[in-house]
């Protein structure tokens, strides 16, 4: 019996390696090649962030939980308690878990940021034994809800990254510490860039009766006001606390807004198939240098707007 | 008014849809019957622009999909959208300002909850309230009583028929016969891709008794049930 415990959990792993491996493929990458390139990105991207902030381990382990977090998803979850039993579940959880924080605890590690790191590992095993219920009774309020999907979606699904970016505002005018201030910003707006990271269904957009152009320019119309509802408080905030860095603010929130435009473009660009490794590493060299974002936010715009002319008209 | 000719479509090598040609005329309801893969559903994404295909498909509003309303068979909902966001999105996607939703949930849904944690019955019945809100000229409802209790069953029925006095054009498919031969003016018999019958009101009967023994013949006495 044991035994066969055994080979169904690595069944499972395998598979799941397979199935890593397919998504390379899909996207053009031979798997050796694509493994090779994240690595070697997410050392890149790891020594710049330590390098450019002073918030870079807090980042660092949001980073990780937000890409743990995902593994909890609901129906992915369901999923599994189907296929195997409560103990092998709680296994391969915990498994999965460890193997994605793996890179985040090593580079931690590295930095002999030992707290941080026994930290991560402790709320790894954490999510993996919770079990969330998102299926709660009751619906979530959201002010995003006379303008459909994404935001009122994605507020549901991560209200509680606002109450974090607030508190941290809060906490950032008790310390006087401004980039603390911009870091809680700058988190508003990556939480909204996570909604447009998924393609829809189609149907979602072939039932638009406008054409692909303005179809895109109605998307970041809304992404641009409503992400702007949920980050202007702490804007407002600190202008008013520090008004010497009002064009720095400005220059922030006008960045994220483009890196916003340019995920939404990203994604239609692609559509309907899921973005693709070179548009990431495309995303990835935009933050190293965002003035890239000129160039590259047209020149996804006008990639969406072919792939979107079949569906709309 | 759809008029479709000389449709075809293929799936890399294989044929879905071989030469169709049929016409759909305003204030009329047409039934599409078939078995399980016979072409229904490519059928209706090809009228609904969801398909390339060979052919020519034109209507009086061109492009038919911005004046059209599609029910699926299993209609799509995002996780933690209501059923009240959800017809907004799809009247707001057709550009229709609609401010008094819950007074026209006729099937007394409970828009305020998620709609994926509706059943399949009222998954349907808010897929089609909404393409009903979207103020559409032509419908085509793929299997639109499957799973939908017998009271919303008289309602959906109601509904086709004021959508016939309205004069818009609808297309339904559905596995139950009755509820074609109830709705419906026309029906066009699909099979491996073609048309191979359309009968006008009075021939339905006859249709019926065709297609079951055309389905069934000595089958049941091969089972030898004693």
């Amino acid at each position: 019996m044991g035994d066969i415990l055994k080979l169904k959990m690595k069944e499972y792993f395998e598979l799941q390696y397979k199935m890593t491996n397919r998504r390379f493929k899909d996207t053009g990458f031979e798997p050796l090649l694509a493994y090779i390139i994240l690595t070697v990105g997410f050392v890149g991207l790891s020594i710049y962030l330590f390098y450019k902030t002073e918030f870079a381990e807090y980042i660092f382990m949001l980073s990780a939980l937000t890409l743990i977090g995902k593994l909890s998803e609901t129906r992915r979850t369901e999923f599994l308690k189907i296929c195997f039993n409560d103990t092998k579940l709680k296994k391969i959880r915990v498994t999965e878990n460890f193997i994605c924080s793996m890179p985040f605890l090593i580079f931690l590690l590295y930095k002999q940021l030992f707290l941080s790191a026994f930290l991560l590992f402790v709320l790894s095993i954490i999510l993996a034994l919770l079990n969330f219920r998102t299926t709660l009774n009751f619906t979530i309020w959201t002010p995003f809800s006379k303008r459909p999907f994404e935001f009122t979606t994605g507020f549901r699904n991560t209200f509680y990254m606002f109450f974090a970016a607030y508190t941290l505002t809060a906490i950032a005018v008790s310390v006087n510490n401004f980039n603390l201030g911009v870091f809680a910003m700058l988190l508003v707006f990556a939480t909204t860039l996570s909604y447009y990271s998924k393609p829809e269904n189609e149907y979602y957009v072939w039932t638009y009766n406008i054409n692909a152009k303005e179809f895109l320019f109605s998307k970041i119309k809304t992404a641009m006001l409503y992400s702007a509802f949920l980050a202007l408080p702490i804007a407002i905030v600190l202008v008013i606390l520090y008004p010497q860095n009002i064009a720095i603010l400005s220059l922030f929130f006008v960045v994220a807004w483009a890196f916003l435009i340019c995920i939404i473009v990203s994604k239609y660009a692609a559509y309907p198939d899921e973005m693709n490794i070179t548009q990431g590493i495309l995303l990835a060299l935009c933050i190293l240098f965002p003035p890239l974002l000129v160039v590259l936010i047209p020149y996804l715009f006008k990639k969406s707007e072919n792939r979107l002319s079949s569906l709309l008209k | 008014m759809i008029t479709i000719q000389n449709l075809s479509k293929k799936y890399g090598t294989k044929e879905v849809l071989t030469n169709i040609n049929i016409k759909f005329d305003k204030g009329r309801v047409y039934g599409i019957v078939g078995e399980n893969g016979a072409g229904k559903t490519t059928l209706f994404r090809c009228i609904a622009d969801l398909e390339d295909y060979e052919g020519e498909i034109s209507s009086n509003s061109n492009p038919i999909k911005n004046r059209l309303g599609l029910l699926l068979t299993e209609p799509f909902f995002f996780q933690k959208i209501t059923g009240k966001e959800y017809i907004q999105l799809l009247c707001n996607a057709r550009n229709i300002k609609i401010t008094d939703i819950d007074d026209r949930n006729i099937f007394d849904l409970p828009l305020s909850q998620y709609a994926s944690t509706y059943s399949t019955g009222m998954k349907k019945k808010l897929a089609l309230t909404a393409i009903l809100l979207q103020s559409n000229e032509y419908f085509i409802l793929d299997e639109p009583f499957n799973g939908v209790d017998i009271q919303s069953n008289i309602i959906i029925t109601e509904i086709i028929h004021k959508l016939k006095e309205l004069n818009k054009t609808v297309i339904i498919s559905s596995h139950i016969f009755s509820t074609l031969s109830d709705n419906c003016d026309e029906i066009h018999l699909l099979s491996n891709g073609s048309i191979v019958k359309s009968v006008q009101k009075t021939d339905f009967q006859a249709l019926e008794t065709e297609m079951k023994q055309m389905t069934i013949g000595n089958k049941i006495e091969e089972l030898r049930i004693t």
